[in-house]
């Protein structure tokens, strides 16, 4: 960018000399209007010449002596901006890179721990399945149990009472025919077997 | 407590031997056996007859109350139970009947040689029965017997024995109920 802008001002000195040493080319516009009238015409008139390049060459030297340099500085300062925002550019570059490689780096990451995660869910959806399935056999295999102890239960508890309606209604029809059909005579007989086969006072 | 209970097992045993003695010197064994069986008779009526055992027990009643009831209520029994009856009102002592007749009983066995032998039959006995129990009786507790005879149609048969302490019940209602009981026992596991 400097070197580009000293060219810039080396050109221009450059036309300036070749304006001051021709200066016929300098009022070359202006003497077009008065080429019929000759050549002094188009020669300059050296009482406004010389002030004129004067007045130039002070133009020039105040110039190159205050304009220049705070245009070279805004140059400077130009290029520095630029240069910084270049570095800079680049460092944010550099760092969406690594930030991406890491973003990158964290995201395989988290599709490792993701699928971890899900193989180790299926896993363990796996082993609930066959627990609730082994609970569920077990809890269907004690009911069924329990089911067979109600029912056996049930059975015994019916057969038992029919057993006893059966006893009861045995004994009260002996009981009756005894205390109907016996004579006497037959009671007297009872009692006296019955004294006889007795146990002893002394063994009750 | 045991102090009282000491108290009380010697008023039974006073009421027991002022009776036993009373009756035995009034009319030997046959009045003894009379008071035995009237006093079973007053047990049984102050089980059954609320009234009459609230009236002998009143604590609102004076003594002498007490006494006249129990005197005028068993006017009819022998004459020195009647008096002991009374005094037991009198003091409030009605509810030692059941231990004076043991006692009375226990005097009996002691003093004449003699117990009571409770039995009951449906059909009464006849004296080749009352032998041949008496003899089964004599044999096992070795003294003489009296028979106390009840007829209870209920047992339905056979013939139950006791003698207060101990009893042999050789009825057919109890063999019927036995029989009935191992019947229901009787299970063969459920499988018809």
């Amino acid at each position: 960018m400097k070197a580009r802008a000293n060219k810039a001002a080396k050109v221009g000195s450059a036309a300036l000399v070749c304006l001051a040493a021709f200066p016929t080319l300098a009022f070359a516009s202006s003497g077009e209007e008065e080429a019929a009238g000759g050549l002094s015409v188009i020669m300059p008139n050296l009482l406004e010449y010389v002030p004129m390049l004067v007045a130039f060459i002070i133009l020039w030297i105040i110039l190159a002596k205050f304009g220049w340099p705070m245009f070279n500085g805004m140059l400077e300062k130009r290029e520095n901006t630029i240069r910084e925002a270049l570095k800079k550019s680049e460092e944010a570059q550099i760092e969406s890179e690594r930030t991406l490689a890491e973003y990158q780096k964290q995201l395989a990451d988290a599709k490792a721990q993701a699928a971890a995660l899900i193989s180790e869910a299926r896993e363990t959806g796996d082993a609930v399945k066959a627990g609730i399935t082994e609970k569920a056999h077990t809890e269907a295999a004690d009911m069924i149990e329990k089911a067979k102890v109600t029912i056996e239960a049930e059975k015994k508890q019916t057969i038992a009472e029919l057993q006893a309606s059966i006893a009861d209604t045995a004994v009260d029809v002996a009981a009756r025919l005894i205390g109907e059909d016996l004579t006497e005579g037959e009671h007297r007989k009872i009692i006296e077997r019955y004294v006889k086969e007795a146990g002893s006072f002394n063994a009750s | 407590m045991p102090a009282n209970r000491l108290i009380a097992k010697e008023e039974v045993a006073t009421y027991a031997s002022v009776l036993f003695d009373a009756a035995n010197d009034r009319g030997g064994l046959d009045a003894v056996l009379d008071v035995r069986t009237q006093m079973e008779a007053v047990m049984a009526a102050t089980r059954s007859d609320m009234d009459l055992a609230r009236a002998l027990s009143d604590p609102d009643a004076t003594d002498e109350q007490r006494y006249e009831v129990a005197k005028g209520t068993f006017a009819a029994c022998e004459p020195e139970l009647g008096e002991v009856l009374a005094v037991m009102a009198q003091r409030s002592d009605m509810a030692f009947l059941p231990r004076v007749f043991e006692a009375y009983s226990g005097l009996m066995a002691e003093k004449l040689d003699t117990i009571v032998l409770d039995v009951t039959t449906v059909v009464p006995l006849d004296d080749e029965l009352r032998r041949i129990i008496q003899e089964k009786t004599k044999a096992d507790l070795g003294r003489n017997v009296v028979l106390h005879e009840h007829i209870d149609k209920s047992i339905l048969g056979g013939i139950i024995m006791s003698t207060g302490e101990k009893r042999i019940d050789a009825s057919i209602i109890s063999q019927l109920n036995h029989a009935r009981n191992v019947l229901k026992e009787t299970s063969d596991g459920g499988e018809c």
